[in-house]
């Protein structure tokens, strides 16, 4: 039993890193999600175009590749990466792709209406966007951007490949030190489950407080 | 006094439908005036024009003698940019049918935001400012409710306490009380009261309650079909109409059993 107490140390580590590279995937991804959603919809011609091609360059080519450019091609043009920032940009540009498209649906979403008043009340374009559609239209990016959370999780576990001793390579070491593939593979399995009811539990739960008041608005 | 509004020729186009066709009228200051006739007759347009929601084809408007959509740049006229626009806006205050108030947004906020944001008044100001036109419109309970826990007509009088938060010199009303139940429609028809009681506003009414245009307003414009088929004192154009087009109009209204 003493082994496996050591071992499952091993993979506790591992845990750490996974939710580090979850953490600031997450942040870098709805970061991004903002800057290219929002440059979706912008006036200007040249900034759509910009991020009509992060968004359909990172969501067309699989994450896999982006972490070894990052990793591997990147230091080549002088831009030298640990491997946890390497996964971090990969994951986070990755998922941010797709997270602007959800920030873009959600801000097309909102009534005409809304806009209306803004204009109706002198809001310029950005106040009428930061006080008014924003806000409302975060609510209904929430379950999605949960998904793509989620999703950025499970995603991480490619980091491995780059030597980044995440969850997924610890229990991948366990398994090649013990020979059992069922004691660590359980244990991840486990985990990564308890990582993701994590985060459904607190998006569902940031959603029903910014909606307090809303009943009956939307659902 | 030189009038407030000055419409001159404007025409304006949905694709092939021509909503407003040369059409020309002018508004003094403070008048109460009343925009009546059949639905898509471009009665609702002309203010959607003026709030600048829609632009023109042709033509043109003065604002305060201002023009709206061009400015005076380089001693010549040229389109009117955001900034042109922005300080025309300040005029013009705006009620809609289906209120548009910020649903995420309590009644004190939805009335504070614009001169806070607009006029950078300080927020204890603005809250102050608020609760008495919360307090005009009868409404000071309410201050701190969600909009979706008012009725329609509450929404509605919020709504008008919102756009006079940012003092306008005219106010817009756009069928405010076409999306209300009848009962509902008094409460909020009382506010105009008081509101031409209490102020000197010049007041545009877009309305299909012709008892309540007939006494409150200086003058009627009866639309039809993108022109102004006649222009008038509301005793003439209810009691007397001179057009034969304004006689079928209001035919049809009293059969349907409103009051005129």
């Amino acid at each position: 039993m003493g082994q496996w107490a050591g071992y499952l140390q091993l993979i506790l580590e591992g845990a750490l890193v996974t939710i580090k590279l979850t953490l600031m995937g997450s942040v870098l991804a709805l970061i991004m999600a903002f800057i290219a959603g929002l440059g979706r919809i912008s006036r200007l011609r040249l900034v759509r175009a910009l991020a009509t091609a992060y968004i359909e360059f990172f969501r067309g080519t699989s994450i896999f590749v982006q972490l070894f450019w990052a990793y591997f091609v990147l230091p080549l043009l002088g831009f030298s990466l640990t491997p946890l920032q390497a996964g971090v940009l990969a994951l986070g540009l990755n998922v941010g792709a797709y997270g602007a498209e959800v920030v873009r649906g959600a801000i097309k979403s909102i009534g005409k209406e809304q806009y209306e008043a803004c204009i109706a009340l002198n809001f310029n374009r950005w106040q009428s966007l930061r006080h008014i559609i924003l806000p409302q239209a975060f609510v209904l990016m929430l379950p999605t951007f949960g998904n793509n959370a989620i999703e950025l999780l499970k995603a991480s576990a490619v980091v491995s490949l780059i030597s980044l001793s995440d969850m997924t390579f610890q229990a991948q070491v366990v398994r090649a030190q013990t020979g059992s593939t069922l004691m660590p593979f359980l244990t991840i399995l486990v985990l990564y489950f308890l990582m993701s009811s994590v985060i459904s539990f607190s998006i569902r739960n940031l959603e029903r407080y910014l909606t307090r008041g809303l009943d009956g608005v939307r659902s | 006094m030189p009038p407030i509004i000055e419409i001159d020729g404007i025409s304006k186009s949905f694709g092939a439908f021509k909503v407003l066709d040369q059409l020309s009228f002018n508004v003094a200051p403070g008048e109460k005036l009343a925009l009546i006739g059949p639905s898509g007759s471009g009665k609702t347009t002309i203010l959607r024009i003026l709030m600048t929601l829609e632009g023109i084809d042709s033509g043109d408007i003065r604002v305060a003698g201002e023009h709206l959509y061009q400015m005076k740049k380089n001693g010549g006229l040229q389109p009117a940019d955001e900034n042109h626009l922005h300080t025309m806006r300040a005029q013009i205050g705006m009620v809609f049918q289906l209120f548009n108030l910020f649903p995420h947004k309590c009644v004190l906020d939805n009335v504070t935001l614009a001169p806070m944001l607009t006029k950078n008044t300080p927020r204890k100001q603005a809250e102050e400012q608020a609760m008495q036109l919360l307090e005009m419109v009868g409404l000071v309970d309410k201050a701190k409710s969600m909009p979706s826990q008012l009725s329609g007509g509450q929404k509605q009088r919020v709504a008008i306490a919102r756009a006079l938060a940012l003092q306008p010199k005219i106010m817009l009303f756009d069928e405010v009380t076409s999306a209300l139940d009848p009962e509902l429609v008094e409460e909020v028809l009382n506010v105009l009261w008081r509101l031409s009681e209490e102020t000197d506003m010049t007041m545009l009414l877009v309305t299909h309650e012709m008892g309540f245009a007939h006494e409150f307003a200086d003058r009627v414009l009866f639309f039809d079909r993108g022109k102004i088929v006649e222009d008038g004192k509301p005793d003439e154009i209810f009691r007397n109409p001179k057009q034969e087009r304004t006689q079928a109009f209001l035919k049809k209204i009293i059969a349907a059993g409103h009051r005129v």
